[in-house]
């Protein structure tokens, strides 16, 4: 059988897998191997996920499983992303969704967001788990690759109220070496079809030599998309087969973002300690909306919020912020 | 005002330690810190050349700064010795690799040792599961022997009262008492403290982390090398360091993973905790040993952490510190004072040196180094 799940398509035969290891062949259907066991289950706030646009300074239960679609060469979750998910199940948390949600509640979380993995892997988990959110009032969000079918979008879409999607690099060169698929389309495709319904953040990891030559090309999408689109550019923290590669030269990257900026009033430039990029700066009239510490590695936190009903304090211009609960 | 200087590789910035503000200072001890970053980049928590990274940086800043104290920390075996499985002999030779780098640091500096295991390691046989009760229990990836639980049902309270890996509950008053606590510091004990057995590790709520093959065993008493002394108990340490700075230059050399069964100079064993409760590696035993005090109710263990982090923006730089700890040697000794480490980004608040530096990892991703300057007037 095919897998629909993400843009791999996968030909799995009954019993056996596919390339994320996380769906079978049973009785004539896909399912998910693993439901509900959680490679993480943990609280922290939403800014070190980051998203910084999505009710800012708030908590939240960060989640998730095990697999990916994706072989990055930087991943910082190799230990989760790459290695055979069978053999991380002892591991795991056995958290059913009710329960899950019964935790954020007790930890004063505003949202539950899935954070470590590539949700395409895990879907019918995710949907009970919105499902139990929703009732309860809570959020839902996830981080993703975007590199899942048209028809995973739409239920993504239809369960998380907010995402923020990697868009790793633009060139089928690039994507092959680095990431281990041939294309980024899909993935360009999802931005725009998550965006059309969701709030939707952007991050993407530089790898200096490499992609940073993209990153014009990259603002120029996204604003053709939403030029209100918060994006995140990270300095790369090599990991994993990238380990002993230099770290990218800040001021070289920062500098290469200043065509990008007259594009986009939202960039962040961080995921190092200290960046003093990371604040939110009224587009109208350019005072500091939102502050924030940078810390590298999701650990970023909110200052100070000086926003008035989501607006600009100084001019009234509206921030695009998501405030509210969507689902 | 004490002063944060980040080192991101090849990118520094300074800050206002307490409030995170962006500061240029351009005065001399801050020109030395930058030069000293500069100089060394932190390898990474597991690389090889991480504990020679401590005696490398702590030689240069002596070199530069001359102070009568040094603070060190060691800390390369235990990461190694947690995440790694290895064969005794591999072992050994890791530990005996450590110490020969705080001979070599001592050596070279002339200044006097006092060295300090923080307690032997021990393999883990089994995780005590907690995230399923009813009510909350709350635990960090690093603790392993401890657990704070909250609001627990009859039906939970059973269930942990039976389960084979947890040796004692142990409720907010008797832990209050056990360390003569004030009322304003039991409102941050958790209702109850769980103890697990020797080898077993709670697993609470927590983001993705490696999982151990080593955790911090039940260590009562820890090995001090300090010949000529007759301490027992490591809150001696620091008397013992007030009397000999008299009339030489000292270094605390504290020694992660390494307790009494690995330590390979001649020790006092010293009491590491009272009656039920051993410190583990933390900055609890930290300051118990800078302070001369027992240290529980810094930062309790169990507690809710999260509740401190949403209300106070203070200190975005130190982790879950909130202020600077009060009564530590070197925060009150007239002489100039240093500290190096690699064990976590909370030399500058354990110690009190009038300058720090540390490695900037966070769980483990090597973000580059910090330095704090607290005091620069000596």
């Amino acid at each position: 059988m095919l897998c629909n799940y993400c843009e791999r398509s996968c030909e799995i035969n009954e019993g056996k897998t596919g390339f994320c290891r996380m769906y079978t062949v049973s009785d004539g259907k896909i399912r998910e191997r693993f439901p509900h066991r959680w490679s993480a289950c943990s609280t922290s706030v939403i800014e070190s996920m980051p998203f910084y646009h999505v009710h800012p300074g708030s908590r939240c239960l960060t989640i998730g499983t095990a697999g990916c679609n994706f072989r990055c060469s930087y991943c910082s979750n190799a230990h989760i992303a790459k290695e055979d998910p069978e053999l991380q199940q002892a591991k795991m948390f056995n958290i059913p969704p009710d329960e899950l949600v019964a935790m954020a509640k007790r930890m004063n979380c505003r949202s539950i967001i899935f954070n470590v993995n590539e949700p395409a892997v895990s879907i019918p988990s995710l949907i009970e788990l919105s499902h139990e959110a929703e009732k309860a009032g809570i959020m839902t969000g996830c981080l993703t690759n975007g590199y899942m079918t048209e028809e995973s979008a739409d239920i993504l879409a239809s369960i998380f109220s907010f995402f923020n999607i990697s868009l790793k690099g633009l060139s089928d060169s690039f994507n092959k070496t680095f990431i281990g698929i041939s294309s980024s389309k899909p993935v360009l495709r999802n931005i725009g079809r998550l965006a059309r319904d969701s709030f939707v953040e952007i991050t993407t990891p530089v790898i200096q030599g490499e992609n940073d030559n993209e990153l014009d090309d990259m603002a120029e999408f996204i604003a053709g998309i939403n030029p209100a689109i918060p994006w995140h550019v990270f300095r790369l923290l090599p990991e994993d087969e990238m380990k002993d590669e230099e770290y990218p030269d800040i001021n070289f990257i920062d500098n290469a973002l200043t065509e990008a900026r007259k594009k986009l009033p939202y960039i962040y430039f961080h995921n190092f300690v200290g960046s003093d990029r990371v604040n939110t700066i009224c587009p109208s009239c350019g005072d500091v909306v939102i502050e924030r510490f940078s810390l590298g590695c999701g650990g970023d936190k909110l200052k100070t919020d000086h926003t008035a009903g989501g607006c600009c304090k100084s001019c009234g211009r509206e921030i695009h912020l998501l405030n509210r609960n969507l689902k | 005002m004490s002063t944060a200087i980040i080192d991101a590789r090849g990118w520094q910035s300074s800050f206002d330690l307490k409030t995170g503000d962006k500061v240029q200072p351009e005065n001399g001890a801050h020109r030395i810190v930058k030069e000293v970053l500069q100089k060394h980049p932190y390898p990474g928590d597991m690389d090889k050349g991480s504990n020679r990274w401590v005696s490398d940086t702590a030689l240069e800043l002596i070199d530069k700064y001359m102070p009568r104290f040094v603070f060190l920390s060691y800390a390369a075996q235990y990461f190694l010795l947690r995440y790694t499985p290895l064969t005794d002999e591999a072992r050994s030779t890791i530990i005996a690799g450590a110490f020969r780098e705080a001979e070599r640091f001592a050596e070279l500096s002339g200044y006097t040792p006092i060295i300090v295991g923080t307690g032997d390691m021990t393999p883990l046989i089994d995780n005590i599961d907690i995230t399923r009760l009813d009510g909350l229990a709350l635990c960090t990836n690093w603790s392993a022997r401890y657990a704070g639980l909250y609001e627990p049902s009859d039906k939970d309270m059973t269930l942990l009262s039976s389960h084979p890996f947890i040796e004692k509950i142990v409720p907010r008053e008797e832990i209050v008492r056990l360390f003569n606590g004030s009322p304003e510091q039991a409102q941050r004990v958790p209702e109850f403290l769980m103890a697990g057995r020797k080898g077993y590790a709670f697993k609470a709520l927590s983001p993705t982390m490696k999982v151990p093959v080593m955790i911090p065993s039940d260590n009562f008493t820890v090995p001090v090398f300090l010949p000529g002394s007759e301490i027992n108990d490591i809150t001696g340490i620091r008397g013992e360091i007030e009397k000999l700075i008299a009339d030489r230059n000292i270094a605390l050399i504290i020694m992660e993973g390494i307790g009494i069964n690995d330590f390979s100079l001649p020790y006092r064993s010293c009491s590491n905790g009272k009656e039920w409760f051993c410190y583990e590696t933390g900055d609890a035993q930290y300051l118990t040993i800078s302070s001369g005090e027992h240290r529980f109710f810094d930062y309790p263990k169990g507690y809710k952490y999260y509740d401190e982090t949403d209300v106070n923006n203070e200190f975005p730089f130190s982790g879950y510190f909130k202020t600077i700890p009060e009564n530590t040697f070197a925060s009150s000794f007239p002489g100039r004072s240093i500290a190096v480490g690699n064990k976590s980004m909370f030399m500058h608040m354990v110690t009190g040196a009038d300058i720090s530096i540390e490695c900037f990892s966070r769980n483990m991703f090597n973000q580059g180094t910090m330095a704090v300057i607290h005091r620069e007037n000596k």
